[in-house]
């Protein structure tokens, strides 16, 4: 333990002293900066020599004096002479000076002015292309009523799908493609019981359009029998004797309603198969009675015009006209 | 008719393990015992007796064995991450009739099937949202009656063809399961995939392609997120980053591969090796071999696709990394065999 406390002493004893080494090196050759002139450390005989010391003049003080008296008249005169050669460079090179700075200003105006001009047309400019640009964007966007449309993106393209059924826009769906040999895709959102790996498997490397034109023709089938579904449990609720059943496809429909919900008509039973998934209109139709006597001609008449009616028209739309029936019975009861 | 004191047990252990935060909630989705009755009940006892008070209401309402298999699957529900939950696909015959789906003709069918050969099964339904629905079968044999406390799960989403299975201990059932499902659903082959997870959500969204619903349009009301994977980076213009043409490189890479979104949560990758060793070395034990080696090599982690998208900005790992490990959303798998070409 003591001697390596030791031999450490003697390191960090090195270590400053070297430090101090160095200091000592540096004040030797450096001036300090405070100093103005540079400083002589030590004074040189030979450096004495040259202007400073003065040494007897040759033909005497007298001599000499008039010789300074020369030198000094001669320096009175020259300045004046200077000075008024030096006052003339100095008028000339004054005017020279306004001359040349009114030349910038006469040359800074007429740029200045040629410059705003410029730029009063670039604003416009710019502005009709901002308005041009909105114009644009404007179109992409309602592009999306065509029902098909598409952006392009870094890898290929995003294509919008917007469903809609009579006139209604119902929801939007998008397939993320990806350009390449073979074309992929790359994300999308088609619901998982849309057929798209059967679509795409026929179409998607073949015929693009066929791909797309086949899946909008799935989809707009699906919302608007998604819709008419809807329509029917929101606004024909009066007319549900139960729960309106139905699936993912929305192509199967079995419910139970009554043609006049105040009235003293029968509840029948109606079942919908849609098995063509590109229509909106069922393919199928059966309406039941769900009692245990035998039906009246009229009420007959009536469960068969009524499969005829879901099998023609769209859902909510059969309900639409047995709700203006009822109106109108209860308009006839009026009077 | 009194309550089964098999039924009073059941219910009994299912409502106790209901956590007390959550007790209010799931009896009322169970909607068996009235708001009157849960009125009466003091929640601010101890569990004990407050477990006991609530299946005394039960016996008031005669509570059979279907009403206590309906408490457990809504227990089950909320606390689906305690099972662990297979993924199955169902194929049909090519050319087969547009699936004209019926969810009453499916549950008879279903049970029909299952009860025709075990003597001693149970099976309740509930259905669920997107036209789902949650079986759970409880298993028993010719002789015993079904045991409600070791009961398989089967989520169903109707028209499409996937089904998620509880693992159960009883891989005796399985096939049968299989082919109630397949019959009933019109489907005519069931197939395990090699996809296992506790989070039967990030299953689905895989499974059903829905992890990704981010998309370029014009009508954008919002704008694309901001590519950010979390990183720490210094604002300060006056620090300058070390090869930041290739930390760019790496974000890019990692984007295209993973995207902007969350990923789904995994929480285990296992891969199976049968390849011959590679070593650099001219020689050593396991060189010689002419044999392949055989290893399990399993990535664990709480959120694996997390984990493995935070490799290559972090340092870790190269840019871009092994497809093995980010084929795992697009291949729909975490199990897999790796054998020599």
């Amino acid at each position: 333990m003591g001697a390596s406390t030791r031999r450490d002493c003697g390191t960090r004893e090195q270590r400053i002293f070297s430090n101090h080494q160095r200091l000592t090196l540096m004040t030797a050759t450096i001036a300090p900066p405070w100093s103005g002139a540079p400083t002589h450390l030590l004074y040189h005989p030979a450096a004495a020599n040259a202007h400073h010391v003065p040494h007897t003049p040759p033909g005497g003080v007298l001599a000499h004096l008039e010789r300074l008296e020369a030198e000094s008249r001669k320096k009175f005169e020259e300045p004046q002479g200077a000075e008024s050669a030096l006052g003339n460079k100095i008028r000339n090179l004054r005017s020279l000076r306004d001359k040349l700075r009114a030349e910038v200003n006469r040359r800074q105006a007429g740029v200045e002015a040629s410059v705003e001009s410029d730029q009063t047309f670039e604003v416009s400019e710019q502005e009709v292309l901002e308005r041009k640009r909105e114009n644009v964007k404007s179109i992409l966007q309602a592009y999306r009523f065509t029902g098909l449309s598409g952006k392009l993106t870094s890898r290929g393209v995003c294509v919008s799908i917007s469903t809609a059924f009579e006139g209604n826009l119902l929801d939007s769906y998008f397939v993320d493609l990806v350009i390449q040999k073979p074309l992929r895709i790359h994300h999308h959102s088609i619901p998982v019981f849309i057929p798209l790996e059967e679509i795409a498997a026929k179409y998607l490397q073949s015929n693009i359009q066929h791909f797309l034109f086949s899946l909008c023709e799935y989809l707009n089938a699906y919302s608007g029998r998604k819709y008419q579904a809807d329509q029917l449990q929101s606004d024909f609720a009066a007319f549900l004797a139960g729960p309106l059943q139905r699936n993912s496809l929305c192509n199967l429909l079995s419910f139970t309603y009554k043609a006049e919900p105040s009235g003293q008509s029968f509840p029948f039973c109606a079942r919908l198969l849609y098995k063509d998934i590109t229509r909106t209109l069922p393919t199928d139709v059966t309406v039941t009675y769900q009692g245990t006597d035998a039906l009246s001609t009229s009420w007959e008449e009536q469960r068969a015009s009524h499969e005829n009616l879901f099998c023609t028209k769209p859902l909510h739309q059969v309900f639409a006209s047995f709700a203006r029936r009822e109106e109108k019975l209860d308009m006839n009861l009026l009077y | 008719k009194e309550m089964d004191e098999i039924v009073a047990e059941f219910i009994k252990r299912t409502i106790l393990k209901i956590p007390m935060a959550e007790m209010m909630t799931i009896l009322k989705a169970w909607d068996f015992l009235s708001e009157s009755q849960l009125q009466t009940i003091n929640f601010r006892k101890r569990k004990e007796s407050l477990v006991h008070d609530l299946v005394m209401l039960c016996e008031e309402k005669h509570a059979n064995v279907n009403d206590a298999a309906l408490l457990d699957i809504i227990y089950t529900q909320f606390h689906r991450h305690q099972k662990v939950w297979d993924v199955f696909q169902m194929t049909k015959e090519p050319g087969e009739d547009i699936d004209l789906f019926d969810m009453k003709q499916f549950k008879s069918s279903f049970k029909k099937i299952l009860q025709r050969a075990l003597k001693n099964v149970s099976v309740t339904f509930k259905d669920a949202e997107e036209n789902a629905v949650w079986i759970r079968i409880a298993w028993g044999t010719q002789c015993k009656k079904p045991n409600q406390y070791k009961p398989t799960y089967v989520v169903y989403y109707s028209q499409t063809p996937y089904a998620f299975i509880s693992s159960s201990r009883l891989r005796s059932s399985i096939p049968l399961l299989g082919q109630a499902l397949t019959v009933a659903s019109k489907h005519h082959r069931i197939v395990k995939m090699d996809f296992r997870s506790r989070y039967l959500d990030s299953l689905k969204a895989i499974v059903f392609k829905q992890y990704n619903q981010t998309f370029e349009t014009h009508n954008a009301t919002t704008p694309l997120q901001e590519r950010n994977l979390g990183l720490d980076i210094n604002l300060d213009s006056r620090i300058i980053h070390e090869n930041i043409i290739e930390k760019d490189r790496v974000q890019r890479v990692t984007q295209e591969i993973f995207g902007d979104y969350p990923q789904p949560r995994l929480e285990f990758a296992q891969y199976k090796l049968e390849t011959k060793f590679k070593s650099d070395l001219n020689r050593g034990i396991l060189a010689e071999r002419k044999e392949p080696l055989r290893c399990l090599v399993k990535f664990s982690s709480p959120n694996l696709l997390e984990a493995l998208k935070s490799l290559a900005p972090a340092g870790i790992a190269d840019a871009p990394l092994s497809p093995l490990l980010t084929c795992i959303p697009q291949k729909r798998m975490n199990y897999f065999k790796i054998k020599d070409k």
